[in-house]
């Protein structure tokens, strides 16, 4: 079952991209919708009861290495892969069908689709890898063929190079997992049972974690994402901004908390790492106020609360980690739906530069209320989704120490600050600026209209997710 | 008489049966002689690139019955050996030698040059591939690299109308004799402290007090140097470039894994084989030698804009990583540099035959503007070209990932973590150069004319493209095969 998850989007994609164009998104919608209904099926019979991976799968692949093929979900990945095929499927219904080659362009989709949801349901460490790396290749022909902007290219190697960096540096990581545990084994299962030396940990932590950082991105490493985010085509967004932006934080929770449980030999990266995401969560917030064009102010946004995420899987207790899962589940559903409609402002005003329209409220009313509904979620608005996973994220840190939580809730602060100065000042005041040339469309409309559903829902009843979350596969992951 | 100089019949067919691949490729090989002798000019072409295959095939055929049925040891006195490590390299050279001739064929057509000649000097090349491979005598080591070399200096400047094919030839040819200089007075120093030329015989007479004789340790030095110029590793690759560029593409790709794959196999022999003792003392030399390829190899190639030579310099990188394998040593980094060697003739190989399927009568086109639009132009030359390069970058899912992560995994394990730090770093440097190569393909071009096409040299693009792929999904019989032949000390 887990199999079909990744293989049906792939094979989808291998016969999409030589189908003509015209038949492309009708197949690729048909191959979402598909993997999406067996990812709830999967989620339906997902026991909340058993603490292990679940489904698992498992065969022999290159036995000299002890390397097998291993599948399994618990309750952090299971809405992981179901939110991959969700996006995947609302990402295939954004695309226009007046892209050039559109069967590539949905063909790369899927294909990255695939890939992050191998990456959430791999328990094996190689597997884990090769995931993570062969992600990058479609990411890297989207970018770069389909991206917008003067030098999508640029943009897309940066981002290659930014995220080759650090997960070349975590082969090594791998590498040193099997050798120096002793357990000469890839096993996310075993090796999380068997720590090796503190000191050897902090070696080890620190590769995984630089890679994850830059995946996901922490602070000092996030310089690729405005270029990448500015140059990514917006149906592409959808699912790179919505779910691989989780991808460093899910390697975050699955490997380097449970794997290194005691990483400190000349300090203790475990309180590097709170540090850093307090940093991103401000550095983010601040530099969100200070766009005028409203992609990268999004682009920044998205910085910050991927902050709120890492500090609470940092805070190493229940309520850090389970709000930093479900913090990933919001972020992947808000996030997609912001780029959207700020992409389809954009696209009927003609700029994306913020303080060049005012008043659209008026001329465009659905898409306004829209806006304001994803607004508030974004800000943290109780009552809607994003409120419970914050608040649990901040109260972690508090637990952990104080002064976390302290200057955590600072990017609270700063969240209403740019996000409502984007929605006032795009949407309300006096008409000015160029005349919309719609509101929104039907079919958009029907588009968003799931992940603002979700909003409402997981705001209300944020407890049908963490029941789930509790069930964790590993040791050394609070439940 | 003399006991040890008695040779009776029986001997003389189990030796003979030793190095049955050998044989059966130099039977062929006097038959495409005689083949471009006799027939009549415009008829020789074709009938000795089907002598040249079918010679291969059967040497193929008869290394892998051998491999099934009957893996051999010891033969002629200790001079050569058909174990299992021999028949591996002798299965990869015989794939080799096919591909190179499906390759050529077409290639020689369009530019008009004499084909027999050609195949039989390949034949030749080969046969001493295969005598490296099985010498475990420093006597025959020599027979095989000079037999090798010298066919290859008359192919590099085959091209005699092309000042820069003569060039490649006359370069190979000047420094190629200094590597085989060095080679020679490092055995020679070897022999004198050791009484003997035989490898698995000089392992048991040099105790570890050896590592005190400073001849020793100058043979050892003088022989890595020779090594590592046939290897085309740093600071001993300065010919590779201008060689590469400058010979016909087919023999470049040639070269370029066939050369390697031989030098490494001898390397592995002499090394590991025959001065374990001395392990310590040719390993940091070893060392050294990994770190300056994948520094030098990875960062020149950074500024090329000839594929011919961005191709060398990746070559100078990869000499670099597998390297590392050797230096690891033991069943774990043997296997991973068979295996490695053998997926890299499928990634290298492929890369140098799509570049030769651009060739025109004129010469070599191997420009990065050449392969403009090639992804419009032939889709499926795109996308294996595409593959061939993430696999040279080391992307999985591809071979040149799983290669890779053997090569590394070994070394973290024989306590070399800082040769695999830094080989990963510079594969980061690595992949912005392979990348490189995509973009010409992938952008939007106006170019719109045909690729020229050819039946053999497609067969071998596409073999190459899906071995790259199925090699790396499934990556155990291989490696299994490599391990089984990761023993460079023949049983008697």
């Amino acid at each position: 079952m887990l199999t079909v998850i990744w293989v049906l989007p792939l094979v989808g994609a291998a016969l999409i991209a030589f189908m003509p164009p015209r038949l492309a998104k009708f197949w690729g919608v048909t191959v979402a919708v598909v993997t999406l209904l067996i990812s709830i099926g999967m989620a339906y019979v997902f026991d909340p009861n058993a603490h292990s991976f679940q489904l698992t799968e498992t065969e022999p692949w290159i036995p000299q290495l002890n390397i097998a093929y291993r599948l399994g979900v618990d309750g952090i990945s299971l809405w992981l892969v179901v939110l991959n095929a969700l996006l995947t499927v609302v990402a295939v219904l954004a695309t226009p069908l007046s892209t050039r080659h559109v069967n590539r362009f949905i063909a790369l989709i899927l294909g990255m689709s695939a890939g992050l949801a191998g990456l959430f349901m791999a328990t094996d460490l190689v597997l884990f890898y090769v995931f993570w790396e062969a992600m990058l290749i479609p990411a890297y022909f989207l970018l770069w063929i389909f991206g917008e902007g003067d030098r999508p290219g640029r943009a897309a190697l940066k981002f290659v190079l930014y995220t080759l960096a650090g997960s070349l540096l975590m082969l090594v990581g791998v590498i040193g997992e099997y050798v120096f545990t002793g357990q000469k084994s890839f096993d996310l299962a075993v090796l999380a049972t068997m720590p090796p030396s503190p000191s050897i940990q902090f070696g080890l932590f620190f590769v995984f974690a630089l890679a994850f950082a830059i995946k996901t991105p922490l602070f000092p490493f996030h310089s690729w994402l405005p270029d990448a985010y500015m140059a990514a085509p917006t149906s592409m967004l959808v699912l790179f901004a919505g779910v691989m932006g989780k991808a460093g934080a899910y390697g975050f929770l699955r490997i380097a908390v449970p794997l290194f449980p005691n990483p400190a030999y000349w300090w203790d990266w475990r309180w590097v790492m709170p540090v850093l995401a307090v940093a991103a969560i401000i550095w983010g917030a601040l530099m969100a106020i200070a766009q005028r064009d409203m992609k990268l102010l999004v682009a920044y946004s998205s910085v910050s609360h991927l902050g709120f995420i890492v500090l609470g899987i940092f805070s190493y207790n229940v309520q850090g980690q389970q709000g930093a899962v479900l913090q990933m589940v919001n972020h992947g559903i808000i996030v997609p739906a912001l780029f959207l409609i700020v992409a389809w402002i954009s696209d009927r005003a003609g700029t994306r530069d913020r303080s060049a329209m005012a008043g659209l409220a008026t001329r465009m009313p659905v898409m306004a209320g829209i806006f304001f509904l994803v607004t508030m979620a974004a800000l943290g608005l109780p009552g809607l989704n994003s409120f419970v996973g914050e608040f649990m994220t901040l109260f972690g840190a508090w637990q952990r120490a104080p002064v976390l939580a302290v200057f955590g809730a600072i990017g609270l602060v700063l969240a209403p600050v740019y996000m409502l100065r984007l929605f006032q000042g795009v949407m309300q005041g006096p008409p000015a600026g160029p005349e919309p040339k719609s509101d929104i469309y039907a079919g958009q409309l029907l588009l968003v209209a799931p992940l603002v559903v979700l909003m409402f829902a997981i705001g209300l009843d944020p407890n049908f997710l963490t029941s789930l979350i509790s069930v964790v596969g590993q040791p050394g992951l609070a439940k | 008489m003399n006991a040890a100089l008695q040779y009776t019949w029986a001997q003389a067919f189990a030796d003979l049966s030793q190095i049955a691949a050998i044989a059966t490729l130099t039977g062929f090989f006097l038959f495409a002689i005689v083949v471009d002798l006799v027939l009549p000019k415009r008829r020789r072409g074709g009938a000795v690139a089907i002598v040249a295959v079918t010679g291969f095939a059967y040497s193929l055929g008869t290394a892998v019955y051998r491999w099934l049925y009957g893996q051999g040891g010891l033969a002629y006195h200790k001079f050569a050996s058909g174990d299992s490590f021999a028949l591996f390299f002798e299965i990869l050279f015989a794939c080799l030698g096919i591909l190179t001739v499906a390759l050529s064929h077409s290639y020689l057509k369009k530019r008009g040059l004499l084909e027999g000649e050609f195949h039989i000097l390949i034949m030749a090349a080969v046969i001493g591939m295969m005598v490296l491979a099985s010498a475990t005598s420093l006597v025959t080591v020599f027979l095989g690299l000079e037999l090798l070399s010298i066919s290859l200096y008359i192919v590099c400047g085959y091209v005699r109308t092309d000042s820069r094919s003569q060039e490649a030839g006359a370069k190979y040819l000047l420094v190629g004799g200094f590597a085989s200089a060095f080679v020679l007075y490092g055995m020679a120093l070897i022999y004198g402290g050791a009484g003997t030329t035989v490898i698995p015989d000089i392992a048991t007479k040099l105790g570890d007090s050896a590592s005190s004789n400073p001849l020793i340790l100058l043979g050892i030095v003088l022989m890595g140097v020779g090594f590592a110029f046939k290897v085309s590793a740093a600071p001993f690759h300065m010919w590779t470039p201008d060689v590469y560029q400058g010979a016909p593409i087919p023999v470049t790709a040639f070269m370029s894994v066939g050369t390697k794959a031989a030098a490494f196999a001898m390397i592995v022999r002499v090394f590991a084989g025959g001065l374990p003792h001395l392990a310590p003392e040719w390993q940091i030399l070893l060392a050294f030698v990994a770190a300056t390829s994948m520094v030098v190899g990875n960062v020149m190639a950074i500024a090329q804009t000839s594929l011919k030579r961005l191709l060398a310099y990746s070559g100078i990188a990869q000499a670099g990583y597998i390297l590392i394998g050797v230096i690891a040593g033991g069943d774990a980094g043997l296997a991973a540099v068979n295996y490695y060697l053998f997926i890299y003739m499928f990634m290298n190989f492929g890369a140098f035959a799509v570049i030769t399927l651009l060739a025109g009568p004129e010469g070599d086109r191997d420009k990065f503007s050449d392969l403009e639009g090639l992804g419009r132009r032939n889709p499926v030359l795109g996308v294996l070209m595409t593959v061939f390069m993430l696999s040279l970058a080391g992307f999985p899912p591809t071979v040149g990932f799983f290669g890779k992560l053997f090569l590394f995994t070994a070394g973290v394990s024989a306590g070399y973590t800082w040769l695999v730090v830094l080989a990963v770093l510079m594969s980061v440097v690595s992949v912005f150069y392979y990348i490189r190569v995509l973009i010409p393909i992938w952008s939007p071009s106006s170019r719109t004319d045909e690729v020229p096409s050819s039946l053999t040299t497609r067969l071998v693009v596409t073999l190459s493209g899906v071995a790259s792929i199925l090699l790396g999904i499934y990556p155990t019989t291989l490696l299994l095969v490599g391990q089984l032949a990761a023993n460079p000390n023949p049983g008697p």
